[in-house]
Order: structure tokens, then sequence, then C-alpha cells
């Protein structure tokens, strides 16, 4: 049974935040780097229950569940339109989030959250925030707010819903309080394609072509699973592109010295699903922060091997990440945890 | 035409005569003009009939070609001080018309931009809508941090008129917003600014 911490405070919210993992969270971590080399690659599997950490549930919860809810319910309260946006068309789709996340969550963990249904009156138990609603499914007006903002305000992770539409899936909705350097409004309806555009090497290896023609055959009750990853400086969940000027400048502070401290692994654990009325695909994002130090101390093995993937990175994966600056520093500092043997995961 | 490695800006088209179409809506501005006198001049006297034309006069190079537009023998002709004002009438044309229109725009990428949001809003389909860039390659800017729409940006780095905040401008396009994104460029350290490099040129 996961046991909630008490509210913590992520580096957005409080200077002094608290956020910290246990070793549990930790060793549960999905790891994103399969290798000691990393390049991008369709890293896509079937997205089947493994093991008894973060791959075990549908849509992992952790230790942090509580307080990630009441970051993001701050967060929407401190920028109202910014996090969360859904065109009109999208409101079959969000029905279909809400019931595929509160069956997969009291599925999932029936100790925590309790789902009756009798026809289309169903009651919602969230136990670990105190939430217990009757409501008509399919009717908007017995939510206290639309289906999707209901849901995900009780869910870990950001979830966008993609709608397919001329043969490619177009961004038509999203809850995004935790997002790496993007802007929801300012991306929401572009196509598949489109939304990547940024980001560099995909379009020229052919992965996004690839990656699409795939998505466009998942078929519901199949969902797939992928990682990603970044680096942000303090324990940061919200980094998007309207808040830049209160994030960017800790770049600035990272040294060989601090960076255990300073520097998080941002590991994003993405199932995708596609969802049986709509026919949209849900895209989650599901973030994790570690820092070095902490990573260190509970997974040596991991930062090993974070050190070799670091080191030898391709540059334009780091400039795109956002940590040239620190490259260097965050090498030093995960070197002192490399002796040059191979990673062994077993020995942490 | 505009070629770049933008991915996520619009790819244009060339103004031509749409056949299934019953009614044709063409509108443009400024040095647009001269892709609707020449789509007028590829069309059917009977497609002719069936168009009408909106115009406005607004240019930031300068090119005008209603005289050239007022000789057409068209439906109609509505000529516009501003390009705000064409849109405006433009969405509400859409608003009333009837299956069959066909919708053609030429002029700048904020114009075609901006109109496109009038046309999306009515849903019409891609193969409904024919879209000409011409003039230069000036770009509509969103802020990330006030909201603030900027017209004529012409280069990497500029400063928003409504935060003050010198911003760089990402090559990342919004149809929805018609506009590119413009954040902080000294994010990291102030004063630390990129390039402030003509764009597009």
């Amino acid at each position: 049974m996961t046991v909630f911490k008490p509210i913590e405070t992520y580096a957005d919210q409080a200077p002094d935040h608290t956020y910290q993992n246990s070793r549990e969270a930790i060793l549960r971590l999905p790891f994103p780097y399969p290798e000691d080399h990393y390049m991008y690659s369709m890293n896509v599997e079937p997205h089947v229950p493994f093991g008894t950490g973060a791959l075990r549930g549908q849509f992992d919860i952790d230790e942090h569940y509580v307080s990630e809810c009441h970051h993001r319910a701050q967060t929407l309260a401190a920028q109202p339109g910014v996090h969360y946006a859904a065109l009109p068309h999208m409101m079959e789709a969000q029905w279909d989030l809400l019931e595929l996340l509160m069956e997969s969550y009291s599925r999932d963990y029936p100790e925590h959250f309790t789902l009756e249904k009798s026809g289309t009156q169903w009651h919602w138990i969230n136990r670990p925030l105190q939430i217990d609603d009757t409501f008509t499914f399919g009717d908007a007006s017995t939510l206290p707010m639309e289906p999707m903002e209901y849901i995900t305000r009780q869910a870990q992770g950001e979830f966008i819903l993609l709608e397919e539409r001329d043969d490619t899936l177009v961004m038509g909705a999203g809850m995004a309080t935790q997002r790496a350097d993007y802007s929801l409004r300012f991306n929401l309806g572009m196509s598949f394609m489109e939304f990547h555009g940024p980001v560099p090497k995909l379009h020229e290896m052919g992965i996004l072509q690839r990656a699409l023609k795939f998505l466009l055959r998942l078929r519901p009750g199949h969902p797939v699973r992928r990682t990603n990853w970044s680096i942000t400086v303090n324990p940061r969940l919200e980094t998007s592109a309207e808040t830049l000027p209160d994030w960017a400048p800790e770049r600035t502070l990272v040294t060989a010295e601090n960076a255990g401290d300073l520097v998080n692994l941002r590991i994003e654990l993405q199932p995708l699903h596609r969802l049986p009325r709509s026919n949209a695909v849900l895209f989650p994002v599901r973030t994790y922060l570690v820092s070095l130090k902490q990573l260190a101390e509970f997974a040596p093995q991991w930062a090993k091997r974070m050190h070799r993937v670091i080191r030898d990175l391709d540059q334009e994966l780091v400039d795109y990440k956002g940590f040239t600056r620190y490259r260097d520093a965050m090498v030093t500092w995960l070197s002192q945890y490399d002796d040059g043997t191979p990673v062994d995961e077993s020995q942490q | 035409m505009l070629i770049t490695g933008i991915k996520s800006r619009p790819v244009y088209d060339r103004l031509q005569p749409m056949t299934g179409g019953l009614r044709h809506l063409i509108a443009g501005q400024g040095s647009g003009g001269a892709a609707m006198l020449r789509l007028i001049a590829d069309m059917s006297p009977s497609q002719r009939q069936h168009s009408t034309l909106l115009y406005s006069t607004e240019s930031f190079s300068g090119h005008d070609h209603l005289q050239a537009l007022r000789e057409l023998k068209v439906a109609g002709l509505e000529v516009f001080p501003s390009n705000q004002a064409l849109i405006e009438a433009l969405a509400r044309k859409l608003n009333e018309a009837h299956m069959g229109t066909r919708l053609y725009l030429s002029g700048s990428e904020s114009f075609i931009g901006t109109a496109m949001q009038a046309a999306n809003a009515v849903d019409l389909n891609r193969d409904e809508v024919l879209r000409e860039h011409s003039g230069t390659l000036v770009r509509r800017v969103w802020c990330a941090h006030c909201d603030t729409y900027t017209e004529n940006v012409t280069h990497r780095v500029f400063t928003c008129p409504g935060c003050q905040l010198d911003l760089v401008v990402r090559d990342h396009y919004s149809r929805r917003l018609a506009a590119f994104q413009g954040i902080k460029a000294d994010g990291e350290v102030p004063g630390e600014l990129p390039a402030a490099e003509e764009l597009d040129t």
C-alpha cells in the first residue's frame, strides 16, 4: 500500500521547498536509460503491468500523490486558463478519460479509491483527498467542473487528449501544470508533426513518422508506454514557457560542487491509450523528479550510468533539453560515482 | 514561396480556381492583390460572376492593387482600410455562407493566419481554402508571458510592448493563435541576449 507523505512543497511553490524522495520512491522509478548511451529511438512497448514499481499500475501513483494534487490546485488557481484548456468538441473524450482514470485507480489502488456504478449514476470516493461525490456519467452539469479538469485534479501527471483527424493526431485538450518548457495555449490545436516541430533530430531520423503511424493503429484496451526525460534545476514541477523568467535563471546556479543538490533528473513515463467512445488518444506524462544526490545515494548504479549518458550526449539534445550551461558541472559531479566497471542494476 | 525548416509553419498554396465551388470568396491584403488579379484572370466568366472580392489596403510594404481590382468584372468588391476590418467582415460572410463556398486568401502570413481563424470558426474543410503568401516575411508574435500580440516583427529579438521584456522569437507557429511564440530572450542571465538577426533572410 502506498503511504502518502504529508503535503510537500515544490521549488516553484516555495524557495525553501520540502520535496524529497524516500529510498523506496527512488528504487521504484522508471529509470529512462537502458544503456550507457542515449539517443532517440522508437522506445515503445506494450503497457502491461510489470514488477512492483512504477510500471505496476495503469496510471502510477507514489508517495507524492497528495502533494502533487495540492500543487496542481495551487498552480491552476495562480494562473487561470494557462495550465488547463479544452477545445469545445472534446467533451466525449473528457468523459472517456474520467472513466479510464476512475476505473484504473479504483482497480489498482482499492485501498485509496472506490468507484460504484449504478447505470449512469456513479459514486466516486477518493480517500486521500477526502472526496466523496455522486454524479451522472455523461452529464457535465452534475460535476463541479468539466470532467477532465475534475478527474485530473485528482491524478498524478499531465494529461493531453489528442483527436484523430486528417490522418494525424491533433491536440484538443490538456491538463498541464508540470510541462517542460512548452505552452499549452500555444500548442492547442496543433497536429502531431507541428507540436513536435521544435524537437531536434526526430524529423530527420524518421522517428516521428513511424511513431505517428504506430499511434494511429492504437486500439482500445491495448495501451503502450514509453519513457522520456529531461533535466531540471531544483525540484520544480511547473516549468512552462509562460513562467520561463521564473525558472531559467536557476540554470546559472549550478556548479560541480552543488550539482548533486540542485540538479534533478526529470523522468517522464508516458502510457498512451486509445479511448473507446471518442476514438481520441490519451497522452499522459507522469513526471518523477529526483536529485542527483538522492539518486547516487540510493541507486548508485543508475548514477554511474547517468554519468556516461550525460557525458556522451549529443550536443543538440543537450541544447534542446536546456542544460548546456551546466552539463560539465553535472558530469564532474556524477563522475565520482563512475568507477568504469559495467553497470549492474542488481547491485543497488 | 515561403519554404523554411519550421515544422509548425503552414505550407502555403498558389491561388487557382477551385472547380467544385459555387461561390468564391476572395480576400486579400496589400501585395496579395497581385495573386487576386491572377486568380480572377484564370477563372471562367461564370466563376468571375460568382466571385466576391474583399481587399484591405493596409500594407507593411506599401503595395496597393486597388485600382486594378476595381476594373475587374466580378460580383462585388468590398474595400477595407485595415486587415482587422476585412477579417471581421469575412467572419460575418462565412457565418452566412452556404455549401459550395470556396475561400481564397492572399497576403502576409499574419493576415492569412488571422483570416484562417475565421475560417476555422465555421469548420471550413482543408480542400475548401487556398492560401497564397505574398509580401514580406514579417511575423506576428505572441508573448508567452503577457499574452500580447505584436505585428510585423522583423528581428529575432524585440521588446514586447505589453510587458517590456526582450523576447526571442521561436521558430514555432500556432495556427490557433495565428502567431509565432515569443519568450524572454535573456531568461537565464539578464542582459545576455541572443543575436538579433533579421528573420527569414
